[in-house]
């Protein structure tokens, strides 16, 4: 079960990748592409999470999530500041 | 030990086993299912359209999908308590349930946030 759900994951991760490419390239927006990278990495972060508790697995995943909002908050808020 | 009608301990154990895989698998698949819809939606948007905006109700139903998900494996861990778990492995369970009560949480949050975005039709397509 572990095998399948790590193979689905590294699947969501280098589809995010691919997308995040994407919306760049058509959006010329860096935070949108990035927003979209980290949910697709937060995806694969929860597919990770299947089978018995990890407590690695699961910080790792609380970890991309906390990332993802300090992330997006902080180009965010530069954008604001240079506007 | 033999619990009434002869049923034991270790097929309890094995019914249990068989329910918690399939919760997870159903949990695997609702947030695996969500990922290859908002991919899907990300290309075609981005294909389509420029504005960032249109994106958010795509982040919007994959935000669903995940909590959705998470919601199955919370289930899973609530299952796992059936069968008498060590002092240790109870631990284990405990805090691994609570980050993942607390993902739910902030990702139903982002959900609402998102919502309000759009039903103002102020949504930039990120994420605060």
């Amino acid at each position: 079960m572990r095998v399948v759900a790590d193979s689905l994951a590294v699947a969501v991760t280098g589809g995010g990748v691919l997308a995040a490419a994407l919306v760049l390239a058509r959006t010329r927006s860096p935070v949108l592409a990035l927003g979209v990278l980290l949910d697709l990495f937060t995806a694969a972060g929860l597919i990770r999470l299947t089978g018995p508790p990890d407590l690695q697995r699961t910080a790792t995943a609380a970890l991309v999530i906390l990332i993802r909002h300090l992330a997006v908050f902080g180009l965010t808020t530069g954008r604001r500041s240079s506007a | 030990m033999t619990i009434a009608g002869g049923f034991d301990e270790n097929n309890v154990a094995s019914v249990v086993a068989v329910l918690v895989r399939l919760v997870e698998s159903a949990g695997v698949g609702v947030i695996f299912l969500g990922a290859v819809v908002a991919l899907v939606r990300f290309v075609v948007m981005g294909l389509r359209h420029r504005d960032p905006a249109v994106f958010v109700p795509v982040r919007l139903v994959l935000g669903r999908f995940l909590t959705l998900g998470l919601e199955f494996q919370l289930a899973a861990d609530i299952l796992r308590t059936a069968v008498a778990p060590s002092f240790r492995e109870l631990g284990q369970l405990a805090a691994v349930a609570t980050i993942r009560t607390a993902l739910n949480f902030f990702l139903g949050r982002e959900i609402r946030e998102e919502r309000d975005q759009i039903a103002r039709g102020t949504a930039t397509g990120v994420r605060p």
